[in-house]
Parts: structure tokens; C-alpha cells; sequence
């Protein structure tokens, strides 16, 4: 094959540039002589082969190396980004139920609580009302109790005092009379006396 | 000012041997590409995590930012993913070998009378092969999606032709001309490798003659703007061939269209014209 090597040298001045040599030599790799254009564009069927070979080892390196890894891993990362964008939208989704259902539940607590308190209000007023008329009429039937107690009291203090009156006075009247009664008609004297003092 | 300006020539030099194989400077730059893709490739292996760290970020940032653009050709995501191990290796090593080919020493450093660096895409020998899997690969993924023989009879359309024999000689003549149709695809696919490789070529190697021409010339500052033009041109060139190959993709991927179309085409040229 032909390789045209071409040098153009400058010695002082470019624009005295001329050429120096033109050199044409032959590379035989198997032995074949190739002419004309291809020959004068380098191409040449061993280089071409091992360009090629060149450009597939690029590009396996490339990709089992460089490209492969890389897409997979963008492909992976999109992957979980979209799956936890899913399950963002899944637990919003479930957020945004529970928060109803946790409303609702809150109305429903609310509304019965105001019934349960409405209904101890009036349970409550209810008792108090029958506690107060309990204690009304305990108070009522102590003080009741109390006065007849006190009105036995009395009636047996006014009985006492009346019997030791009439002692007294027996005893005063037998000093006095001296043995003049006998004891049974001086008693009734003195009751009789008694009950008209009354 | 260096008294020799060493302008690339179009065919890679050959620096040295290994037996009867012949190495050349672009294919020690397609090697120093490699082999930073391998360090990469292992450092991202090794380290590759859900939570990413400050390498697996910007990676997954660039792979993010080009799998966008592929998506806007494909229109899904899967095909993309589908075609990446073409279309994301050709981009990549394109990039980074047209990068590295601005890297200094590239067409500095010498090795005998030769460069010792130059941009693997200035090797029509890897542009072509590129290209060639770029084109061959649309096929196959074809072959696997819309089946071998509806993929073929893009190319070679001889049932419209047996099926225009009893239809009279319009059909005939129809059938012809999408035979002839099919044979101008099967050109348009060697086009297609002949454009891919000699578009790549063409650029990288006109940038670097370019550069090497203005270093040789006035060596400090004044190549630098034209430095950055060639990182441009190099991000350039990778997207122009990615968007290309996946196009080719894409498109070959599709079902044929017309085929219904033409039987109505046909069906309306038998009836007789009512004139009212």
C-alpha cells in the first residue's frame, strides 16, 4: 500500500515554505499493493480491522462498564422514586381518609359526650333533688323525734318536780300538822291540793 | 519559529511493527482512549451507588443530558436504551478522541520522522469502521424488529412485481419503479457509511491541520481560539454522528409504509374515470 508522506519545511520564512520531500513508500502487510484514492485516504484493510477492533473493545468497556451500570441505576432510582411517589400518594390518600374517619369519630365522640353529659345533669338534678327531700324529711322526722323527746323529758322532769314537791310538802305539812293526818289522807289532801293547783 | 511544518497526511503513519501489523499514532490515541474509558469504566463499576457520589454524578448528569436528546429522536425511552450501546459509544469515544487530539503533544511529539500522537479520527480506517457498524447495526436491529424478509423487501421489491403481472402494465410500471426505488436505497445505504466516516474524517482532520498550520506559525496565544473551535467542532462532530446513527436506527427499526397505499394507488387505476 502507498502512504504519501508528505513534509513541507520552512526555513526563515513560512511564506518560503516549500516542499522538502515528498516521500512514497510502500507497506506491504500481506503483501498486496492497493493504488489510486482509497490508497491515497489511508485505508488500508489490516489498519481498517484493527480500528475496528479498537472501537469494539470502546465500546464494550463503554457499555458493560460505564453505560450499562449507569442506566440501570437511573433506571432503578427512577423506579423507586416513582414507587415511593406511589406510596406517598398511597399514605396521603390514607392520611386524608383517617383524618375523616378521625373527624367523624370526634363528631360522633362529641355528640355523645353532650349526650352523656346532658343526661348526668339531669341525673345529677334528679338526685339532688331526691337527696335534698331525703334529707328534708330525715331533718324533719329528727326534729319531730326530738321534740317529743324533749316533750317526754319535759313531762317526766314537770312529774318528777311534782313528786318531790309533794314530798316537800308532805314532809313540811307533817312538821307542821305533827302526826294530826294519818299518812293515807294527808296523801290524798295533798294530791287533791295539787290537781287544784293546776 | 520551527523551521518545519509536519502538515498530517491523509493516511495515518506508521510508527512502528509488532510482526506484520503495522501501528499507527491514531491508533496509540484510540489506545490512550481506551484506556481512560477502562480506569472510568472501573472507577464507576467499583464505586456505583444509589446515593452517587461526585464521579457517578457527572456521569449520570452527561448520560442524562445526551439520553434527552436521543429520546427526542427515538420518542421512548426503551428504544434509546435499546440502541445506547451504539449510539452512546460512538459519541463518547468520538468526543473523547477528538478531545484528546487537542491535548498537548498531539502533533508535537515526534517518534522518528513521524507524529507520535494524532486524533483517531483522522484515520478514515476507524471513521469507516464506525460508520459501517453504525449502518450495519440499523440493519440488524431491523432484521429483529420488523423481521429479515420485510427488512429486505425494503431493497429488493420483486413480489410488487409478480403481483403487478395481472394488474396490467401501469401496475407493472409502478412495480418497476419502486424496484428501482429499492436499488437506490441499497445506494443511499453505502452513502450513508461514505458520509458518516468522510463528514468525521473531514472535520477532524482539516482541524488538525488547521491547528498544526497556526502552531507552526505563530506558536503562543493565536492557536488557542482555534483550540477551542476544534473542542467545538469535536463536540460538534460526536453529536453529528450519535444523531445520525440513531436516526439510521430509528428509522430502519420503522415498518415500511405504503404498501397499503400503493394497493389503493393500484385500485384506482384500474377503475375507468366517470366523466359526469
Amino acid at each position: 500500500m502507498n502512504i504519501i508522506n508528505t513534509v513541507y519545511a520552512s526555513n526563515e520564512s513560512v511564506s518560503e515554505t516549500e516542499v522538502l520531500a515528498t516521500e512514497t513508500y510502500t507497506t506491504t502487510g500481506h503483501g498486496e499493493e492497493t493504488s489510486g484514492v482509497v490508497a491515497s485516504l489511508g485505508i488500508n484493510a489490516q489498519l481498517f480491522v484493527f480500528q475496528l477492533l479498537n472501537f469494539a473493545i470502546v465500546a464494550a468497556i463503554l457499555w458493560f462498564l460505564i453505560l450499562k451500570p449507569l442506566t440501570k441505576k437511573l433506571e432503578d432510582r427512577k423506579k423507586i422514586i416513582n414507587d415511593s411517589l406511589d406510596k406517598a400518594q398511597e399514605v396521603e390518600t390514607n392520611l386524608t381518609m383517617s383524618q375523616q374517619k378521625f373527624q367523624e369519630k370526634i363528631d360522633e365522640a362529641k355528640v355523645e359526650a353532650n349526650k352523656i353529659i346532658e343526661k348526668a345533669y339531669a341525673d345529677s338534678e334528679k338526685l339532688s333533688e331526691e337527696m335534698k327531700n331525703k334529707a328534708k324529711k330525715e331533718i324533719e322526722l329528727l326534729v319531730d323525734q326530738a321534740k317529743r323527746n324533749i316533750q317526754i323529758e319535759k313531762e317526766e322532769t314537770i312529774q318528777g318536780l311534782k313528786n318531790e314537791t309533794v314530798n316537800l310538802i308532805i314532809a313540811v305539812v307533817e312538821k307542821v300538822l305533827n302526826e294530826k293526818i294519818t299518812d293515807k289522807k294527808d296523801r290524798e289532801l295533798i294530791e287533791d291540793s295539787l290537781k287544784n293547783i293546776k | 519559529m520551527s523551521g518545519e511544518i509536519h502538515i498530517p497526511t491523509l493516511a495515518p503513519e506508521t510508527l512502528f511493527h509488532i510482526g506484520n501489523i503495522s501501528i499507527t499514532n491514531t491508533m496509540i490515541n484510540a489506545w490512550i482512549a481506551i484506556i481512560i474509558f477502562l480506569i472510568l469504566g472501573i472507577l464507576i463499576k467499583r464505586k456505583i451507588a444509589l446515593r452517587p457520589g461526585k464521579l457517578q454524578n457527572w456521569c449520570e448528569y452527561f448520560l442524562d443530558l445526551i439520553l434527552g436528546y436521543f429520546d427526542q429522536v427515538t420518542g421512548d425511552r426503551k428504544k434509546t436504551i435499546k440502541f445506547l450501546p451504539i449510539v452512546g459509544s460512538v459519541f463518547f469515544f468520538i468526543l473523547l478522541s477528538n478531545w484528546i487530539g487537542l491535548l498537548p503533544g498531539t502533533g508535537s511529539i515526534t517518534y522518528g520522522h513521524n507524529m507520535l500522537l494524532r486524533p483517531a479520527n483522522t484515520d478514515l480506517n476507524l471513521t469507516l469502521a464506525m460508520s459501517l457498524v453504525a449502518v450495519l447495526s440499523s440493519h440488524i436491529f431491523a432484521f429483529f424488529s420488523i423481521g429479515f424478509f420485510t427488512q429486505i423487501g425494503k431493497f429488493i421489491q420483486i413480489k410488487n412485481i409478480i403481483k403487478s403481472i395481472p394488474k396490467g402494465p401501469i401496475a407493472i410500471f409502478t412495480a418497476l419503479i419502486e424496484f428501482m426505488v429499492g436499488i437506490i436505497e441499497i445506494a443511499s445505504e453505502v452513502a450513508k457509511v461514505l458520509s458518516l466516516s468522510l463528514r468525521l474524517f473531514g472535520n477532524i482532520f482539516a482541524g488538525e491541520v488547521l491547528i498544526t498550520v497556526i502552531s507552526a506559525l505563530i506558536a503562543a496565544v493565536v492557536p488557542t481560539p482555534f483550540m477551542l473551535l476544534e473542542l467545538l467542532v469535536g463536540l460538534i462532530q460526536a453529536s453529528v454522528f450519535a444523531m445520525l446513527t440513531i436516526v439510521y436506527l430509528t428509522v430502519a427499526g420503522s415498518a415500511p409504509h405504503g404498501e397499503e397505499h400503493h394497493e389503493e394507488v393500484h385500485e384506482v387505476l384500474k377503475e375507468p374515470v366517470k366523466v359526469k
